[in-house]
């Protein structure tokens, strides 16, 4: 018999969630709703006594304080009741902790069968409420049908003696695991099987496949174990470790690039040693900082003597667009996992996020799964309760609309680690398997959890069919496997640790078995969240929050009492071995046994036609635009612009100051408001050293060439680490690619060739960029199918690709975080500078974006002259010159004086006519260009001499001075006044469309 | 004394245990980082330590509600040794997700002499979400507050989404007129905030922003001292940086920052009892 205890605050006091939900109704459906009040509800589908359950209400589901509870229905006003809860099969951290708690406080345990399920009962109250609005609240803002169930009642549907009654969404299975064998009697036969069981095997790929099951030696060795045809399990492992994401197909792929202006044609052989990893094992060799990269989950630079810093970046758009919160979490969490399972192990020390989304207020014809609204909402909850409660700062991130991210949405989630240089004498970053040491996974239980991602969402829902293809990350779990970790890397425990990420075990057992050359599995041993898994599911269930770890049998006991005392399961599934072969058993029965060189021979390399026609090409020209009158207004307005406006609320649900070593905080300035150009942190605490953390997304540029868009992010993230006193000469990079599909198909993918020569462009910028600047490239990862199908109005779908877009993260080391600077201007009297050279470069400019157009002239970088203005800068703040230095970014020198003004709370009068300029003499041009390579610096006036000295021969100027009073006014060439207006006036058109979120 | 000894609780989801034990290093004391069930198991005992700093963090996910998880475990399993802690005289500070705990386990506000009892809440902000921002703090300096001692204003960060201080009238009285309400969120010019948001983030009764028990012995609060440790920390830096330049000043960086002295009073009450 279950029991359900329902939980609300007492009736006197404020129910801030319900406050939020009637303030989003009415905000976003324009539905009055009166008052909402909420009722957590936990059913314990336990055998307790009365006496227990009297026991669990008082002393842990109620505060006496500020709440009130009952075995059956509280009696909270209503007109309308919206209960929602969790499928079958969804993580519910709530029901987890419930149960923890339970058996803590009363002393028992639970059984297999035995569980607590958390849902929420929203009581409604409102005039004239019918239905479809509490449906509408129900489907668009409470509940999301992938992950969630829920139930409308009206007063007279609600039974007050029964309530909701009990529903228990647990998963029933019935189901005998079973490894079956694939025919393999021709190559249509295997595609076959392989669509048919969603293997997803490449058809490219079959006949190798084939050839390999068909060999016979390869019959001979496997007759030996029982095996003839390959299994299940054996082909999936094929599959995930053959994938695009695992494999990085697009990227390794043959390139036949045409340009279709010049006629000339290149091939180019694999994009990813050509361009990326070629320059960085050349910059590898001249940057004794570099530690570790290409290899290993995250890169390494040295930090100091005795530390090394990892970093490395991800991307979780799918899940994310289909359940915003659990992906978004999911995500977060998930890259935490690739700094932990770096060289021995790494601490957490800081994340950050980019979410690319439609624009929040669309109300165009297409409706996408999720609203971009309730989309942004979402993720940005999701990435804050995966950073918070991981206890890591999250001091840096952006967020970026557009309409091509309707088709699909973009998380960006990026994570930086730190690690003692050295372990018990051995070197913490490296890292290998050898045979007889044991195959240990840590940490979450198995599940049927992203299993072959989202193709699961079309099947049918039965009410117990586990919901398990979109995750809602454990940021809990993963925190004391965290703890639990480092501990035993601090012991020398650990040989060897990687994380279950895509393909699970698969993976992190594939490649952590090439060490040791081979491995034996143990399958049943794989602890199970319910059973009636196949082995083929245990093997790639994609399950958070697990870590496969080699451990010496010897040191094994004290591995499990650490665990133990962390509380974190630990398993023994196998050992390494040096068979060359991948065998897993279940159950003392062979179901794999594939060698484990058959990954990294003879598979088919992609192909890709790539044809490039430049944008004059594509009819792109330069508007036909006349100088506006009006800059007060323009600047006003430009100010208020979803991309350029204040984002205050996302910063500040974020824990940016957790581990105690905050220096510069994403939002500067006297009033605390302004986004900062970088962030610096202090992860060491006793040592006066930091790292500067910076990242760069501005994917309109692609409209035009994803060439120039390429080298301007690159720029950008390089200069933002110079404006805060990062060190030009230690400078990391992480590339994050997400592009649409670039397999040309001529119905469905026409541009396809021209969205690969895009491609192929950029990764030829990030290589230039990267040789010119001396940015190793720490990180990178790819992903490639930005592209979504939406319904429109009369039943038709809409293909919508995301531009081509590149997240480039940055990171530098700063010697003494004393000389750290802001960008916020600091005093009347101080000289502002114009650093760098603008030109008539407003193509893809938010200035054109403004009156929809486009234009040509795209941004362009000249890394030689650039750098010169970079050292220049980064000795005068070196020299402690500087009082503020901020980059000039998308909007302009406009705008961005604007920002500098802004953050000191005080005017400014600047003479745009005296900046340095080619071809450019407009004031419109001068004011919101958005050339690279550009600094605004305020100096004070004593330090004049001493500035300009540093900056001789190089193109910059003073422009102007700081004020006392809160005029900004610009005078533009001929001494023309253009802007005229207050600080005030600037900061409440920057902070009215969104400033009043909270 | 020639060493105050810091305990330092960590495990289950708290987060803030490293920068704490820093803090504490910093004040002069020596600091270890704790696993709650080290202590429960015994591997550690609290009569080896003169000060237990229950931390921030999110332990065990703030999930039915901050700090309660922990303060049924720790109530459950030791509850009479962390009694008998601060019946020896030792100090307890409890801060953000510690408060939380703490004040779940009833060591606040300790009415009575009684250690037991959930009479105040921290519980969900107004504002109805996670805030991470500087907040300006007026000390009461008629509190017996050990840990608050000399300090008349301070700022410092608040980092919460449940950190709304709540309880009944009677209560609520019963603290101003003890004292025992140690510090307010206070506006900019240290004068009452009076619940106006953001200087109040959370929407504490009569600005609360944390209390002690009535020795003063057992400091329970929201924003987290340990998070200014270092001149760096504080929004301001860089402008005072700058000022202190053109005034022709040093800026003190050894000196200690205002976070830095909370716990240089608990490690000097320790030393000189």
């Amino acid at each position: 018999m279950p029991h359900r205890l329902e939980i609300a605050l007492k009736p006197d006091m404020f129910d801030a969630e319900g406050e939020g939900i009637r303030h989003k109704a009415k905000d976003y459906f324009w539905i009055e709703l009166s008052k909402v009040r909420t009722v957590s509800i936990i059913t314990i589908d336990a055998a307790l006594t009365d006496d227990q359950l009297k026991i669990i209400q008082s002393a842990v589901f109620t505060n006496p304080v500020t709440q009130i509870s009952s075995y059956n229905p509280l009696p909270v006003e209503f007109d309308w009741i919206i209960w929602v809860g969790y499928r079958p099969g969804v993580k519910d951290n709530p029901g987890s902790t419930a149960v923890e708690a339970i058996e803590d406080i009363l002393g028992i345990s639970f059984s297999n069968e035995e569980a607590v399920y958390t849902s929420k009962r929203f009581c409604v109250s409102g005039r004239n409420l019918v239905r479809q609005d509490i449906e509408k609240i129900a489907s668009e803002l409470l509940a999301n049908d992938i992950i969630q169930q829920w139930r409308i009642y009206s007063k007279k549907d609600w039974d007050s003696s029964t309530g909701i009654g009990y529903i228990i969404p647990k998963v029933i299975l019935n189901h005998v695991p079973t490894v079956s064998s694939v025919s393999i009697e021709n190559d249509e036969a295997l595609k076959k099987i392989s669509d048919q069981r969603n293997l997803a095997l490449n058809p490219n790929d079959i006949p190798t496949i084939r050839s390999y099951f068909l060999r016979q030696d390869v019959l001979a060795k496997r007759a030996q174990v029982g095996l003839s045809e390959p299994t299940d399990i054996e082909l999936e492992y094929i599959s995930q470790a053959r994938s695009d994401h695992c494999n990085h197909n697009t990227f390794r792929g043959l390139f036949r690039y045409k340009d279709l202006e010049t006629g000339h044609l290149e091939t180019v052989d694999n994009l990813f040693r050509t361009y990326i990893e070629v320059p960085t094992l050349y910059l590898k060799d001249r940057k004794p900082w570099v530690v570790s990269v290409l290899w290993d989950n995250a890169g390494a630079g040295i930090f100091d003597e005795r530390h090394y810093y990892v970093i490395t970046g991800e991307t979780h758009n799918s899940p994310s667009n289909m359940e915003a919160y659990g992906g978004a979490i999911t995500g977060i969490v998930g890259v935490y996992r690739d700094p932990l399972g770096t060289g021995k192990g790494s601490k957490l020390i800081m994340g950050s996020y980019g979410f690319c989304v439609g624009y929040r207020d669309y109300d165009g014809p297409l409706t996408p799964h999720l609203h971009p609204r309730r989309l942004l909402d979402g993720v940005i909850e999701g990435v804050r309760d995966g950073g918070n409660k991981s206890g890591i700062p999250t001091p840096f991130g952006q967020v970026l609309f557009h309409d091509g991210y309707m088709g699909k949405c973009l998380v960006f989630v990026t994570a930086l680690g730190i690690m003692p240089s050295i372990i018990r004498g051995e070197p913490a970053d490296q890292k290998k398997t050898s045979p007889g040491e044991l195959v240990v996974m840590c940490g979450g239980r198995v599940g049927k959890d992203g299993i072959h991602g989202v193709t699961a969402s079309s099947e049918v829902f039965s009410e117990n069919t586990p919901a398990g293809h979109v995750q809602i990350g454990d940021p809990y779990t993963q925190k004391k496997m965290h703890d639990f970790l480092l501990e035993a890397r601090d012991e020398g425990l650990i040989m060897f640790i990687t994380d279950n990420g895509g393909g699970g075990l698969s993976s992190s057992i594939g490649e952590s078995a090439r060490y040791s050359n081979g491995c034996e599995i143990e399958l049943e041993k794989v602890p199970l969240k319910y059973e009636g898994l196949d082995q083929w599911e245990i093997w790639v269930s994609e399950s958070q929050e697990r870590m496969t770890v080699a451990v010496r049998p010897e040191k094994l006991g004290r591995f499990l009492e650490l665990s133990e005392k962390h509380a974190v399961e630990s398993t023994v599934i196998g050992r390494y071995t040096d068979s060359g072969k991948i065998h897993i058993k279940y159950d003392n029965k062979t179901c794999a046994y594939v060698d484990l060189d058959l990954l990294s021979a003879g598979f088919p390399q992609w192909e890709f036609d790539a044809v490039w026609q430049p944008p004059e090409g594509r009819g792109l020209f330069e508007p036909v635009l006349k100088e506006p009158r009006d800059y007060n207004k323009l600047l006003l307005d430009l100010l208020s612009r979803p991309n350029v406006c204040s984002k205050e609320w996302i910063c500040r649900q974020y824990d940016h100051e957790v581990q105690g070593g905050s220096v510069i905080k994403p939002l500067v300035g006297i009033n605390r408001d302004m986004n900062s150009d970088a962030a610096v942190i202090r992860p060491v605490l006793d040592s006066k050293k930091g790292l500067a953390f910076s990242q760069a997304l501005m994917p309109h540029y692609s409209s035009i060439d994803a060439y120039h868009m390429t080298s301007c992010t690159i720029d950008e993230a390089f200069r933002r680490l110079l404006c805060v006193g990062g060190d030009p000469e230690h400078v990391g990079g992480v590339d994050n690619f997400c592009w649409p599909s670039i397999q040309y198909h001529p119905v469905n993918n026409p541009d396809g060739q021209f969205k690969a020569a895009q491609l192929v462009r950029s990764c030829r910028a990030l290589s230039e960029m990267c040789l010119a600047y001396k940015i190793p490239l720490l990180s990178g990862k790819d992903s490639m199918y930005v592209d979504g199908h939406l319904p429109g109005r009369y039943g038709e779908t809409h293909k919508v690709s995301a531009l081509e877009t590149l997240q480039f993260s940055s990171i530098s080391v700063i010697n003494d975080v004393h000389k750290c600077v802001t960008m916020d201007s600091k005093m009347p009297g101080d000289l502002i500078y114009v650093l760098g050279t603008t030109r008539n470069e407003l193509g893809a400019s938010e200035y054109y974006e403004h009156f929809g157009y486009i234009g040509l002239n795209v941004p362009k970088v000249f890394p030689d002259q650039f750098m010169k203005i970079y050292k220049a800068l980064g000795d005068a703040i070196d020299k402690g010159l500087v009082a503020s230095a901020h980059g000039i970014y998308r909007g302009g020198l406009g705008v961005h004086l604007a920002m500098v003004a802004m953050g000191g709370n005080l005017g400014m009068k600047v003479d745009i006519g005296l900046v340095p300029a080619e071809a450019a003499t407009r004031g419109d041009v001068l004011l919101f260009s958005e050339s690279a390579g550009r600094i605004i610096a305020s100096i004070a006036p004593e330090n004049k001499k001493d500035f300009e000295n540093l900056f001789f021969g190089l193109p910059f100027a003073c422009v102007g001075t700081v004020l006392e009073s809160k005029d900004f006014i610009v005078d533009g060439p001929q001494g023309r006044n253009l802007v005229s207006v207050s600080v005030d006036d600037l900061r409440n058109a920057w902070k009215k469309p969104l400033g009043d979120l909270i | 004394m020639s060493e105050v000894r810091v305990l330092v609780l960590a495990g289950y989801g708290l987060n803030c245990d490293y920068e704490t034990a820093y803090a504490f290093e910093l004040a002069g004391a020596k600091a270890v980082r704790v696993h709650m069930n080290s202590l429960i198991d015994g591997t550690i005992k609290p009569e080896d330590f003169h000060i237990m700093a229950f931390v921030g963090g999110f332990g065990w996910g703030d999930d039915h509600g901050a700090g309660v998880v922990q303060a049924v475990k720790l109530k459950t399993k030791i509850g009479n040794k962390i009694i008998d802690f601060i019946g020896n005289g030792n100090l307890v500070i409890g801060i953000c997700n510690g408060f939380q705990a703490i004040v779940n386990m009833g060591l606040l506000p300790g009415f009575d002499n009684n250690y037991t009892v959930r009479s105040v809440a921290l519980t969900f902000n107004d504002c109805g979400n996670f805030r991470n921002d500087w907040v300006y703090l007026k000390v009461n300096a008629a509190s017996p507050c050990v840990f608050t001692k000399g300090i008349d204003n301070i700022e410092l960060p608040v980092r919460h989404g449940e950190g709304k201080f709540y309880s009944d009238e009677a209560t609520i009285r019963r603290l101003v007129e003890n004292n025992q309400v140690a510090i307010q969120y206070a506006l900019p010019d240290w004068s009452e905030a009076g619940g106006k948001f953001p200087y109040n983030p959370n929407g504490s009764i009569r600005d609360i922003a944390g209390i002690c028990d009535l020795s003063g012995r057992v400091f329970g609060l929201m924003p987290h001292p340990e998070a200014y440790n270092h001149f760096t920390n504080h929004p301001d830096w860089t402008r005072r940086k700058e000022e202190a330049k053109r005034s022709g000043k040093d800026i003190h960086l050894s000196e200690p920052t205002a976070g830095t002295r909370i716990f240089k009073n608990a490690v000097n009450y320790i030393k000189r009892r």
